[in-house]
């Protein structure tokens, strides 16, 4: 513990040390890997040349090509409260694999083919997959740039009827599944962004979860961005089957560049009848320097929908990256008495931007959705809640409780909330509250005179800001969260 | 556009002041450059205004009213202790009007002669705000606006008497359309209690109001207002309340609103100096096919200020009610409170609620708080008043009427009460 002489005011760390604090962004490295892409640009060649690498049977290539048709007719959305700068879709390539990794869904046999460099890589990155040391109660599905490198604990999963594989290998071999839920949740006329990534999206993972299956493992996909001029457009399905339940995460990270690159997934979601999916995120992309140089612009479409009765969907995200976040994890609720649930947390700290927040779609009778949002913006940063409740005449007794709290750290910061409710079953009943303001001084009087820094003040008070969130993570996760919250803040404040 | 060309036709022939013409010039040129704003428009996303533009409006014809008529307007809109200022169809009727006891400190001008004698007050409250900002139906009153009110209540003077303006429509026949602009100015350390009724007195007449009322509160300064609108069932009211607060002043709001086949209300507060505070109450009970939308804005420029929002609504039948409550907290305005918190109960089949609560902060020292609640009566609460022989229409009402009646309380002036509560005991009538 350090003496309490060294304790600093809040905001009174320089910007300097900020930056150059080791714990400022630890995933920053590149690894240098001879790579297989395609040529900077976007047109109907480029569709083929991916489709071509792939090998995909022709409904996907249609599919594709319908997408990239609809998207051209398309403009650039800019409603959000950020602002974006241009983006040159010709100037990046849709598809950079590393050399090593068998092209075509062919995909490794066992994670002992991989190439040594890439399983050193996402060791670094606290994701070993080799054998011998990968963790035990979780199954991850590595995708590096535009492919999955590969995935673990196959085998043990397929024991119990669990298909999980790169999206890739389930065009190729779970044809029929994918191409019966692919675009039935988020079709691929739904937005600008999910038009783009239906038209080339390159890999992505495939989890099916038979008919009363409890899955074993934790299932979980690291999604990480290494090469320049490049963007990741990955799509994800989950179907869960009657009666069976998955708990899914996801991680990302990327090179510390100067140029902004796009990530712009789709991520699917479909639960039929009393099956449960738990999709947790922790999303720390490379957010740009202390000036908003370079950083991901995470353009996100994800959206899951209870098709079945008694269905549940719930969506746990921790965003703590990306120079601009952009998306709304969304639940269809139309089977009857399924449920919704929404936590996040979202930490802004430099000028990074985001607008986050839910869709909660009442269709069913006796549907019920829970939203609970954090969010935290420090130094300049801008954080925005929007959210959508929306009863349908449909959707009798539906029952909705929002709860949207922000927190200011430092005065040139902002948090705005923009909860939209649209209720049109007068036997609905909904609650929404938030709440912003800034960390008590009081709380934080009491900490520091029980020996506490200003720092470690300030981290237990956001951390019991946030505990409601991180108590829906899955227990690794939760850890991992915390740290990475205590990692962000530490330039900010003490 | 051409609904309103009856009315936009005159402006060229206007002989008024020169800067009163380039006012209305550039509010008719405004007001061009939006035209009637469309579902498309973030502001507009819940109210879907072609039922507006269905009609062809013009201005209403001076007809000279029966005994009969007058009679029915002062016994309806008009209590005998107040200062009542009587428009009928958009135009000042002095005869119903009762300026002649006004005591001292207190000025009640007709726009036209405060145009005349001393436009210096009306330019400076003008000047507070960018046209370029002003919303459409803001700048369609600015260029059409005729008739209208200036109050001014002097410095140190606390006026003792309710100052009651009201605007009556009954139209007959043609469809109408009335543009007045109120304006009420307080100097330092004085007092007011102002009411602002906007009524029909048929439910089938069809017509336009665009009313808009500008109010500059100096320092020190309170200002109880209270706005009711009860239009006709098939009328349009657009009306829209500025108020921009100095240091230390208060105003204390209250809002009914209970007819009209689409009733906008925007409130926009400015608070401009430390230590300003805003109360703004609110209340909306509709039925039938109508459409009531609350728009509130409340702007923190500077540090120490509060603001308070309540606001409740109850809907019937096939209502809609819509609700977009604005907080915005500039980077200088810390140790901001703000809290808003928007209720609805839902009594009919088919009624539908949009509400938005937003708030944009960027000062961090700040308490700012919303909420919004929709829901229905309590089925246990009805029970108990059924099992102690209470029918289950009257214990709806009663419920009801308790839901209401803790916003009623927190009107300022007993009269003012019971007038409201008057306006609004059909509609909890109909219930059940």
């Amino acid at each position: 513990m350090r003496k309490p002489n060294e304790t600093k005011l809040l905001n009174e760390k320089t910007i300097e040390e900020n930056v150059l604090t080791s714990r400022d962004y630890k995933y920053g490295f590149y690894t240098d890997i001879a790579t297989d892409r395609i040529p900077k640009g976007l047109s109907e060649e480029t569709i083929h040349l991916i489709c071509d690498k792939k090998k995909e049977p022709d409904w996907m290539r249609e599919w594709r090509l319908k997408a990239y048709r609809h998207w051209k007719t398309m403009a650039e959305p800019h409603w959000p409260n950020f602002k974006y700068g241009p983006i040159d879709y010709q100037g990046v390539s849709y598809y950079s694999a590393p050399k090593k990794v068998k092209a075509a869904g062919a995909g490794p046999k066992s994670m002992t083919e991989v190439d040594p460099e890439l399983v050193k890589a996402f060791e670094k990155l606290g994701i070993p997959l080799s054998e011998q040391k990968r963790l035990s109660g979780v199954a991850v599905d590595a995708v590096f740039d535009s492919v999955s490198v590969g995935t673990t604990h196959q085998a043990e999963l397929a024991k119990h009827g669990v298909i999980f594989c790169s999206m890739t290998e389930a065009i190729r071999h779970h044809g029929d599944l994918v191409k019966k839920y692919m675009g039935s949740v988020v079709p691929y006329s739904d937005n600008f962004f999910a038009a783009l990534n239906a038209a080339v999206f390159s890999d992505g993972s495939f989890c099916y979860i038979p008919k009363g299956v409890m899955c074993p493992l934790e299932l979980s996909t690291y999604f990480r961005i290494n090469a320049a001029e490049s963007g990741q457009f990955e799509r994800t399905l989950i179907v869960a089957e009657e009666g069976s339940y998955v708990s899914y995460l996801e991680g990302c990270t990327a090179p510390m560049r100067d140029e902004n690159q796009l990530h712009a997934a789709v991520v699917e979601l479909i639960a039929l009848d009393d099956a449960q999916i738990k999709y947790s995120t922790v999303q720390n992309w490379y957010s740009g320097d202390k000036e908003g140089r370079g950083g991901i612009y995470n353009f996100v479409t994800k959206r899951g929908k209870c098709l079945g009765r008694r269905s549940k969907i719930s969506w746990t995200q921790v965003e703590a990256g990306a120079a601009i976040t952009w998306k709304y994890p969304s639940c269809i609720l139309q089977g009857d008495e399924s449920v919704g649930e929404f936590y996040s947390v979202a930490l802004t700290n430099h000028r990074m931007q985001a607008d986050t927040g839910t869709k909660m779609i009442h269709i069913g009778k006796k549907t019920r959705s829970t939203v609970v949002s954090k969010g935290i913006s420090t130094d300049e940063s801008n954080n925005n809640y929007r959210g959508l409740i929306k009863i349908l005449p449909s959707a009798d007794g539906a029952r909705n409780f929002s709860q949207c709290d922000s927190m200011l750290v430092g005065n040139k910061c902002s948090a705005n909330t923009f909860p939209y409710i649209e209720v049109r079953n007068s036997t609905a009943v909904m609650e929404h509250e938030a709440s912003t303001s800034k960390i008590s001084a009081e709380q934080v009087f009491y900490l520091k005179s029980r020996g506490l820094d200003m720092e470690e003040a300030v981290s237990l008070i956001i951390n019991g800001f946030c505990k409601e969130v991180f108590k829906e993570l899955p227990m690794e996760f939760a850890v991992e969260a915390v740290r990475l919250l205590e990692m962000k803040l530490g330039g900010s404040v003490g | 556009m051409e609904q309103l060309d009856a009315l936009t036709g005159p402006l060229a022939k206007e002989t008024s002041p020169g800067w009163l013409r380039q006012t209305r010039q550039a509010g008719l040129a405004r007001f061009r450059q939006l035209g009637i704003p469309t579902v498309k428009d973030e502001e507009w996303k819940y109210t879907n205004l072609a039922p507006l533009t269905a009609y062809r409006y013009a201005p209403a014809a001076r007809s000279a009213l029966s005994p009969a008529q007058r009679k029915d307007i002062l016994d309806r809109c008009v209590s005998k202790g107040d200062l009542n200022i009587v428009f009928v169809n958009g135009a000042l009727d002095k005869e119903l009007s009762s300026f002649g006891k006004i005591a001292g400190g207190v000025e009640i001008l007709p726009l036209r002669d405060a145009v005349e004698n001393d436009p210096a007050p009306l330019q400076e409250i003008w000047a507070r705000y960018d046209p370029q900002k002003d919303s459409a139906f803001v700048a369609l009153n600015k260029a059409l606006t005729q008739e209208g009110i200036y109050i001014h209540i002097k410095d140190k003077t606390i006026a003792d008497q309710v100052i009651h303006v009201v605007h009556v429509t009954q139209a007959a026949g043609e469809q109408i359309a009335a543009f007045p602009h109120t304006f009420i100015r307080l100097d330092r350390s004085s007092e007011a209690t102002v009411l602002e009724t906007h009524a029909g007195l048929n439910d089938e007449s069809i017509y336009f109001a665009d009313p808009v009322t500008d109010i500059l509160i100096g320092e020190n300064a309170t200002l109880h207002y209270s706005k009711a609108q009860k239009e006709s069932l098939k009328a349009f009211h657009m009306g829209t309340t500025r108020v921009w607060q100095k240091r230390d002043s208060t105003f204390d709001g209250f809002s009914l609103a209970a007819g009209g086949a689409i009733a906008r209300n925007n409130l926009d507060i400015v608070l401009d100096g430390e230590g300003a505070s805003a109360i703004l109450n609110g209340l909306y009970s509709v039925y039938q096919e109508q459409l009531v939308d609350n728009h509130t804005s409340v702007d923190h420029r500077v540090p120490n200020a509060t603001s308070n929002q309540l606001y409740k609504g109850v809907l019937n039948d096939a209502a809609r009610a819509v609700f977009n409550g604005k907080i915005f907290v500039r980077p200088a305005a810390q140790k901001t409170n703000s809290y808003q918190l928007n209720k609805n109960l839902l009594l009919g089949k088919d009624c539908r609620v949009d509400t938005k609560p937003q708030l944009e902060i960027f000062a961090d020292d700040v308490k700012c708080t919303h909420g919004a609640t929709i829901g229905q009566l309590d089925e246990d609460e009805l029970f108990y008043l059924q099992a102690r022989c209470i029918s289950r229409k009257d214990a709806v009402r009663l419920l009801t009427q308790g839901f209401v009646d803790d916003l009623i309380g927190k009107i300022p002036g007993e009269s003012i009460r019971r007038r409201i509560s008057r306006l609004l005991a059909p509609t909890i009538e109909a219930l059940g």
